[in-house]
């Protein structure tokens, strides 16, 4: 895709959803919001899982440690806006950390790793009840406000992080960083060996798919107003990110937040429509989507070139 | 068109399809009868807690049904048919939420039923106080869900304190040589409270708690915790958890040769599928219960009787009914006796009306205190015995002895 078309495609979308206010009922707010909020986990989860091919299941540790710090600084007293920021500056500093051992890893290793830092944190917390109220979860302070104005509150707040985690991904995307990443996902012994700083663009990539996870978390905290470590720490969410990213194809700069909308929407109607089937029929579209588009939606379009003959 | 061509664009074409069918779907269907009452169910049909959702769905569809059937509930002076509209949020805390919002916002719901457990009836309440939609919460016991001044959250399950201090006092009738008690609860809202509600009611009764722990979500093995009970060798045992956590409890209590007089298992024996899924293994185990068939209450409502509820419920799925059966067909009659003595449908009237509820159904006495929760009452305390389910207590629906546990 390119650039130009790249940020028409944002801004449309940003826009789609950004005016969803103007004509929709709550419920069609919320949506929106969701797919804001599961393009923003995606699209975190692009940095590591698709520019430098680790395929990382760390997200809903991430988005739980986030909100579970949120939180307990909103019960503190701490103003919601700078809430949301210790929470996001705090993960990002664990995932920092954290990327420096588990990066070690490769592969499937890396995959199981990662996928162990979401029970561990659910087991630490539940466990750790003086600070986290353990089973029995915690309660946010809910906003009073009429309905209207939270469910719009919170999606301008989700568009804002999937708008910004856009950003930095087309930052990335066309600096050096990106090349890096792109060039460890190749081959990451020839990319050490044209002098490429693995260890330190790995780590990088790592904290940058913990960053907005954590805002998420924590935003998605306050919108709730009750959490509970096995809400907050899901496997099924961790996996569903990634196959959103997939989805709309792993390793492009808008494919992740596409297939997060393509995803939610296709949720939203199969269970709406149908309440015993559901899972079955979402299953069977993934399969069918991965099956005949390995290269995600975005891939549609060059395949809707070649069908019609290059003319388009 | 060459053969290959013709699949590329005929996929392409399913895909574009399905994905337009799905944005175009999500419009939501405007038009609504004014002349029926519309109550929304947030369900977990899958995941974890399908099994509790399933209890749900099956009594809610029965009282609808016979609601029906009679023309419908009483408002003023016309009849109103009444729809239940559900739908599956898989277990998950974040899709009950949305589900909850969808109901009240899309489908216009003038009431809310609360899923299984208290985390996900917290949930489900915050959204409905947001919007001011009374929430009938019938399996959340945990006075920690309604410790958070909602106004519009009503519960028809007794607080769990009360029944935790009848069951020491009744055991300690039973058993007077009972001295000390080994709690292992699991850390989650409802066993985690029932673990330090028993542990507290036991220390004021003179009891000498010798082990206290809690294990976390999803624990496999409970070797480590059981070896420790063993070494304390109390007079009684006391486990908390789900279906699942109680059965592989008991069993590994029997391989490890642990036991006591007195085992107490909080839900285990409230469900059918603890007995069956031990066997001869479960006779013995006490429990607790909000509810249980044996009871015979009277009162208003579809089913005037206990009896008449059993032997509707035996008719149409064949098994005995549980507390959650009981509780949650209740929640309905909430609503009619509410909307028969509010005779609008006027929000803020209804809620009032709800507020003040004070009634007698088959599943006993409905009448909330001020946190929304139905008030204490006695419950009846429950053991297996030869596999079935026997009343202990209370004296007037008691129907057996206590045995001790089986060595």
């Amino acid at each position: 895709m390119k650039p130009l078309a790249q940020y028409a495609a944002i801004i449309v979308g940003l826009v789609l959803l950004g005016t969803t206010p103007l004509y929709a009922d709550n419920y069609i707010l919320r949506t929106a919001a969701t797919v804001a909020m599961y393009g923003a986990l995606a699209t975190s989860w692009n940095f590591i899982g698709g520019f430098t091919g680790y395929p990382s299941f760390s997200t809903a540790a991430f988005f739980g440690l986030g909100a579970y710090v949120g939180t307990i600084c909103q019960r503190n007293g701490i103003p919601m806006g700078v809430a949301w920021t210790i929470a996001t500056v705090s993960v990002a500093a664990f995932a920092a950390l954290l990327g420096g051992i588990i990066l070690r890893l490769r592969g499937h290793y890396f995959a199981i790793g990662s996928i162990a830092i979401v029970e561990l944190c659910r087991l630490i917390v539940s466990s750790w009840s003086d600070l986290t109220g353990g089973g029995d979860g915690l309660n946010v302070p809910l906003i009073h406000a009429s309905p209207d104005a939270v469910t719009r509150l919170f999606l301008f707040v989700m568009l804002g992080i999937l708008a910004a985690s856009l950003v930095v991904t087309i930052i990335v995307d066309r600096s050096r960083l990106g090349f890096g990443l792109r060039c460890i996902h190749q081959n990451e012994d020839a990319a050490a060996m044209v002098g490429i700083n693995t260890t330190a663009y790995k780590i990088a990539a790592y904290t940058l798919s913990a960053v907005f996870c954590a805002t998420v978390g924590a935003a998605y905290a306050s919108w709730t107003g009750y959490i509970d470590p096995t809400d907050s720490f899901q496997i099924v969410m961790t996996v569903k990110v990634a196959v959103m990213a997939i989805l709309g194809g792993a390793g492009t700069v808008v494919g992740p937040a596409l297939g997060a909308a393509a995803f939610v929407l296709l949720e939203e109607v199969f269970w709406a429509n149908f309440i015993d089937w559901n899972r079955a029929i979402l299953g069977v579209v993934i399969v069918l989507l991965i099956f005949f588009l390995p290269g995600g939606l975005l891939s549609l379009r060059a395949r809707l070139r070649r069908a019609s003959g290059g003319a388009a | 068109m060459s053969r290959q061509g013709f699949f590329r664009s005929a996929r392409l074409a399913l895909m574009a399809g399905g994905l337009a069918t799905g944005i175009f779907a999500s419009v939501p269907a405007g038009a609504q009868d004014a002349d029926t009452i519309k109550i929304g169910a947030p369900l977990a049909l899958t995941g974890g807690l399908a099994d509790e959702g399933k209890k749900q769905d099956i009594v809610w569809k029965m009282w609808v049904e016979k609601v029906n059937d009679a023309g419908g509930l009483q408002v003023g002076d016309k009849k109103m048919k009444v729809e239940l509209i559900e739908y599956d949020y898989q277990s998950e805390g974040q899709r009950a939420a949305q589900l909850a919002e969808k109901l009240i916002t899309d489908d216009k719901v003038q009431f809310l039923f609360a899923p299984f457990g208290s985390g996900h009836t917290k949930i489900v309440a915050g959204v409905g106080e947001r919007y001011q939609v009374p929430t009938i919460a019938c399996v959340a016991s945990s006075e920690s869900v309604f410790d958070q001044s909602f106004s519009h959250l009503f519960g028809t399950l007794s607080p769990n304190g009360g029944m935790t201090t009848a069951m020491v006092k009744f055991f300690k009738q039973k058993f007077p040589d009972t001295k000390t008690i080994a709690v292992l609860g699991r850390d989650d809202v409802f066993p985690k409270s029932m673990a330090e509600g028993i542990a507290k009611a036991a220390e004021d009764g003179g009891l000498k708690v010798v082990y206290k722990e809690l294990y976390p979500v999803g624990t496999m093995d409970h070797a480590a915790a059981l070896s420790s009970i063993k070494a304390a060798k109390p007079d009684w045992i006391y486990v908390t958890g789900y279906t699942q956590d109680l059965i592989l409890a008991r069993k590994q209590m029997q391989d490890l040769g642990v036991t006591a007089p007195i085992v107490t298992m909080v839900t285990g024996p409230s469900y059918k599928e603890f007995t069956e899924g031990l066997g001869p293994l479960a006779n013995g185990v006490t429990s607790s219960s909000w509810w249980h068939y044996a009871t015979s209450y009277k009162g208003q409502g579809v089913w005037p009787t206990t009896a008449d509820f059993y032997s509707d419920f035996k008719a149409k799925t064949g098994g005995d009914p549980d507390y959650v059966h009981g509780s949650c067909a209740a929640a309905g009659e909430v609503i009619a006796d509410a909307l028969k003595r509010a005779g609008t449908l006027d929000k803020a009237k209804v809620r009032d009306a709800i507020a003040a509820t004070d009634i007698q159904t088959f599943y006993g006495p409905i009448k909330f205190g001020p946190n929304g929760m139905n008030l204490v009452r006695e419950l009846p305390i429950i053991q297996v015995q030869d596999e079935a389910i026997k009343v202990l207590a209370p004296a007037d629906i008691k129907n057996a002895d206590m045995i001790a546990m089986p060595k």
